[in-house]
């Protein structure tokens, strides 16, 4: 057999891990099922919830191993295989455990000429691991990403598939760091338009948690 | 060209006294009673009761109009809803919104879904009646999970006022609007993708043709525009598609979202007409550039268009026509600017990165063709490159363009085509000395 046969170069996932979750643990309760029967009534076949539904169970569960997954194809009656090719296409959902908090930093277009870099580095000494890892504690795993769709408000990061942090510095990281090992998590900025500062004085929502404005980015210090 | 810079231009108008129309200046114009009050769901109460408006004079005033779709490739929209197939009582019929804007540079559709969420939603009912589809799906992507529940919350407040749902404002048109919520990945952006991502599926973009409109979402006929194209629909009904179609340039009219980001004073989403000269918009707009810099570049819709030099923007407009000739496109109105230090070996190796991540794999040109990208721009940003190395990267482009099964592939070949063309010498001075002279 070709050398490269027996010793791939890409290493093949474990296709069968012990499982992280017991027999007990792998049920859906009767309002998550009504849920997710709610989220099948939207789609012509139940195979268009199983998006919603894998969110739904990544939220409950943390992240997606196979009997996570498993459970999600038995509740929507679709084949696991589907289930399993959904969950690994996209990026957002969680196929390992995780830190408690990730920190998804923008590294893309324009973050990468405005700091993002900057800023993945200065996480990564204050955290003492390097992108891709997950802190000692189990609290932190710190990622780079690509473009966030806030590219005005650069650098910024993601905090767990929730709120964005925009316009970063070391002093904001520093505060987000000490916020989230307090169970913080920042609340929703609503970033307002520069017409809206100048026509109406501020941010247009009466309801949002808070605002920020749009501000002249950093000079990036290195761009990788 | 009609403008240079400096003098007064004609194409965007009297720009400074601009009123805006997707985001007029309203205070919690999000909240349902408050987009009432300002002449919501107006135009779909027209369209749905008034004995003036069928599906198609709808279709016919966004014709009319010269709407061009903002996500990207600048499609006629009127034209592209005329495209859907015969009426089937049998045969159900569906429109999508793509909310997923995920090309990197742009982040307009997030601002106006945040502040005027109704707009998207009347703009897509109206939509549903012109192409007769009984049900919209907005896709989102997933990082937008703050803005998605926003918008759900909206959303039932529109159900709950009769005008979403079953039987609208007592017309006899039904119509649903469901939110999808994407889970991360560029390619959903791609129209055939993200119809198979809504099916649940691994989302692989499919061949065309067929196109949406003869085999769109679970095989049915399928209208799919992006969420800005589709908020300009409720105002062309409300001030008429002659309005609408005097707004900026001629051939490309309407207002446009510009996202500004990167080396200005002032970044962030700006709404003025399309024509709007592009140094308008770094110094007048969006306040200059950074510390008094040099402007060396522009980038003007997003990454996957053609780099332009400073020295290329002189009188350019933001309008499809002026960009062509311009050796640029207008793509998703999401506008790089970079100053004179920008080191634009290392950012172009991180743009191939991007598309080297993001291809899906499916065809043999993307997915070792934007691999072959990265490995070669990255090796000639560690100084480790050759001369050939640049023509190398030409004639992969070439192998790349037009020979896959999705635009992605051409997405990725642009911007190294372009900014090594465009910025040549910097490209050769990090190639390795003792190799440039023997070429
Ligand atoms: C790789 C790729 C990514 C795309 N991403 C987006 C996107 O994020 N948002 C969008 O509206 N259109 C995107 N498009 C364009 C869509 O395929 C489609 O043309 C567009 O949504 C049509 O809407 P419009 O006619 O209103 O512009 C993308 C296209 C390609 C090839
Ligand atoms: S061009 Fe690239 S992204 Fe598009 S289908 Fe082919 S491999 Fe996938
Ligand atoms: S480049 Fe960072 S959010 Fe777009």
């Amino acid at each position: 057999m070709a050398d490269f046969i027996k010793h791939p170069e890409v290493p093949l996932p474990d296709l069968d891990p012990a499982p992280s979750f017991s027999e007990e643990e792998l049920v859906f309760t009767e309002e998550e099922r009504a849920q997710i029967a709610e989220y099948v009534r939207r789609y012509p076949t139940a195979d268009g919830a199983v998006m919603r539904a894998l969110w739904l169970a990544q939220e409950k569960f943390g992240f997606l191993p196979p009997e996570v997954i498993r459970l999600v194809a038995e509740t929507l009656g679709i084949p696991y295989a589907q289930a399993y090719g959904v969950a690994t296409f996209y990026t957002q959902y969680y196929k390992q455990k995780k830190g408690r908090y990730v920190l998804d930093v923008c590294t893309s277009f324009s973050c990468q000429l405005c700091g993002g870099y900057d800023m993945l580095h200065y996480l990564e000494e204050q955290l003492g691991i390097q992108k891709g890892e997950t802190t000692e504690d189990g609290l932190f795993t710190l990622q780079e990403v690509e473009c966030l769709g806030a590219c005005g408000s650069a650098p910024m990061l993601q905090v767990t598939n929730g709120p964005y942090v925009f316009n970063l510095t070391p002093e904001k990281l520093d505060a987000l760091l000490e916020d989230l090992r307090a169970g913080k998590m920042p609340a929703f900025t609503s970033v307002t338009l520069p017409q809206d500062e100048d026509e109406m004085g501020g941010n247009r929502r009466s309801d949002a948690p808070q605002s920020a404005v749009y501000e002249t980015p950093p000079v990036a210090r290195t761009l990788e | 060209m009609e403008a240079t810079n400096g003098a007064p231009q004609t194409k965007a108008g009297d720009w400074r006294s601009y009123e805006r129309v997707l985001l007029p200046p309203v205070r919690d114009l999000h909240k349902i009673d408050v987009y009432e009050q300002h002449g919501g769901y107006e135009a779909l109460r027209e369209a749905l009761t008034s004995d003036r408006w069928d599906p198609k004079s709808v279709t016919d005033e966004v014709k009319a109009s010269g709407l061009r779709g903002r996500g990207g490739a600048g499609f006629p929209t009127g034209l592209k809803w005329s495209f859907m197939p015969p009426v089937d009582p049998d045969v159900p019929r569906f429109l999508c919104c793509n909310g997923d804007e995920s090309e990197p540079g742009t982040f307009k559709d997030r601002q106006l879904m945040e502040y005027n969420p109704h707009l998207v939603f009347e703009g897509m009912l109206l939509a549903c009646y012109a192409i007769s589809a009984k049900a919209g799906y907005l896709y989102v992507r997933g990082e937008y999970a703050d803005w998605i529940s926003h918008m759900e919350r909206e959303l039932e407040n529109a159900y709950a006022k009769g005008y979403v749902g079953e039987n609208i404002m007592g017309s006899g048109f039904s119509c649903e609007l469901i939110i999808h919520k994407g889970a991360g990945a560029y390619i959903c952006g791609e129209e055939s993708s993200l119809m198979e991502s809504l099916e649940g599926k691994r989302a692989y973009p499919r061949i065309k043709p067929p196109f949406p409109a003869q085999r769109g979402i679970w095989g049915y006929p399928t209208t799919i525009n992006n969420v800005e194209t589709l908020a300009c629909v409720p105002l062309i009904l409300r001030r008429g598609g002659a309005w609408y179609a005097k707004i900026g340039a001629q051939r490309h009219p309407g207002p446009v979202l510009y996202g500004i980001s990167g080396h200005v004073n002032r970044p962030g989403v700006y709404e003025y007409p399309t024509g709007m000269l592009i140094s308008d918009l770094i110094y007048e707009v969006a306040g200059g550039m950074r510390g008094g810099k040099k402007l060396k570049a522009v980038v003007p819709g997003g990454s996957s268009t053609p780099i332009l030099r400073a020295d290329m923007i002189d009188g350019v407009t933001m309008d499809a026509e002026t960009l062509r000739d311009a050796g640029s496109m207008m793509g998703t109105g999401g506008m790089l600017v970079m100053d004179e230090d920008t080191d634009i070996v290392s950012w172009l190796r991180r743009v191939t990165h991007f598309y080297h991540h993001e291809s899906c794999g499916q065809c043999t040109p993307c997915r070792e063709g934007a691999g072959w990208l990265e490995n070669i721009v990255t090796r000639i940003d560690e100084g480790e490159g050759r001369l050939r190395d640049l023509d190398l990267l030409i004639d992969l482009c070439s192998q790349m363009e037009g020979r896959t099964v999705c635009a992605l592939a051409d997405a990725a070949a642009w911007p190294v085509r372009y900014t090594v063309t465009r910025f040549r010498d910097e490209f050769e001075a990090r190639c390795r000395p003792s190799l440039v002279a023997a070429g």
